[in-house]
């Protein structure tokens, strides 16, 4: 698909709460919320039932229509702050559709160790991104 | 048209002479930080306003000496332990076009009666902008200027451009 329907995946909340959520069976009292625009927050949050509560919550840094997007995220574990990381997403035309790029960089906070589990969760929600715009 | 990101990260370490908490106050209280932060020589601040604490944010606009170009910071401060860290997104504007995105972390340690500082910057650099090496230049002088506000030393000389 071109660039452009990949982009809307992003920016249209519809269309992202589809995608960009907590694993089935997961408590979703708190769907995405998005003000998608420079300056613009977006958070959700969730957890297994009985277990931990995770938070997420970004501002928008950078958007230029179809191509790119920076955002700014924290990740609260409970009550802990755990992680402030800086997201930059890249859409560009190639001849079969659109190559999106993730690039992160993040400050992980107070020995929390991530091993792993940030990026193992990107493609997680990288892979509901792709069966979204798929079947749609 | 808009180019591939450029992404980078640096470090740059140094110590001040003074206790971990009179640093942070260089950074926590509005009027010190515009001091040595925007109003430097030569150049015109046209505004400046902070509310620091985690979620607060920053603003500056600025003229360079040339009385031509404008540059424009805005940061969202992420997390604050008071005398300890200091973490913020910014992004910087020059003539209106937005350059870069970046993560700022400040750390501070106590070092017998002074500080050691360590300021890591995580950045996505946009078409047109300053790039790895000014930035890292620019911000090694603004932290020689924060030890002039620190310790009384003269002003470093600006940076040529």
């Amino acid at each position: 698909m071109p660039p452009a329907k990949a982009f809307a995946a992003w920016s249209n909340v519809e269309i992202k709460r589809r995608w960009f959520t907590q694993p089935e069976g997961w408590d979703r009292r708190d769907p995405l919320t998005l003000d998608f625009r420079v300056g613009g927050l977006e958070t959700t949050a969730g957890g297994p039932p009985g277990g931990f509560r995770s938070r997420y919550k970004a501002c928008y840094m950078e958007i230029q229509p179809n191509a790119r997007i920076v955002y700014t995220y924290e990740m609260h574990l409970d009550d802990r702050k755990i992680s402030v990381s800086l997201a930059t997403v890249e859409f560009a035309a190639s001849k079969t559709g659109t190559t999106l790029t993730v690039t992160e960089h993040g400050a992980f906070l107070d020995g929390y160790d991530d091993n792993g589990s940030r990026e193992e969760g990107t493609n997680f929600l990288l892979d509901a991104f792709g069966k979204v715009l798929t079947a749609a | 048209m808009t180019a591939p990101v450029k992404h980078a990260t640096f470090a740059i370490e140094r110590s001040y002479p003074v206790p971990p908490e009179k640093v942070f106050a260089a950074f926590s209280d509005p009027k010190i930080k515009q001091r040595w932060f925007a109003d430097n020589p030569g150049w015109t601040t046209s505004a400046y306003s902070l509310d620091f604490r985690a979620g607060g944010r920053e603003h500056s606009s600025r003229t360079a000496p040339d009385g031509k170009n404008t540059y424009a910071n805005d940061t969202l401060y992420q997390d604050i332990v008071p005398n300890q860290r200091i973490i913020f997104a910014y992004t910087m504007e020059a003539n209106g076009k937005r350059i870069s995105a970046s993560l700022g972390t400040v750390e501070l340690e106590a070092a017998g009666k002074g500080t050691k500082f360590i300021f890591t910057e995580q950045a996505a650099f946009f078409e047109g902008g300053d790039g790895p090496v000014m930035r890292k230049t620019g911000w090694t002088w603004l932290f020689e200027r924060l030890n002039s506000e620190l310790t009384g030393a003269p002003v470093p000389k600006p940076i040529a451009h």
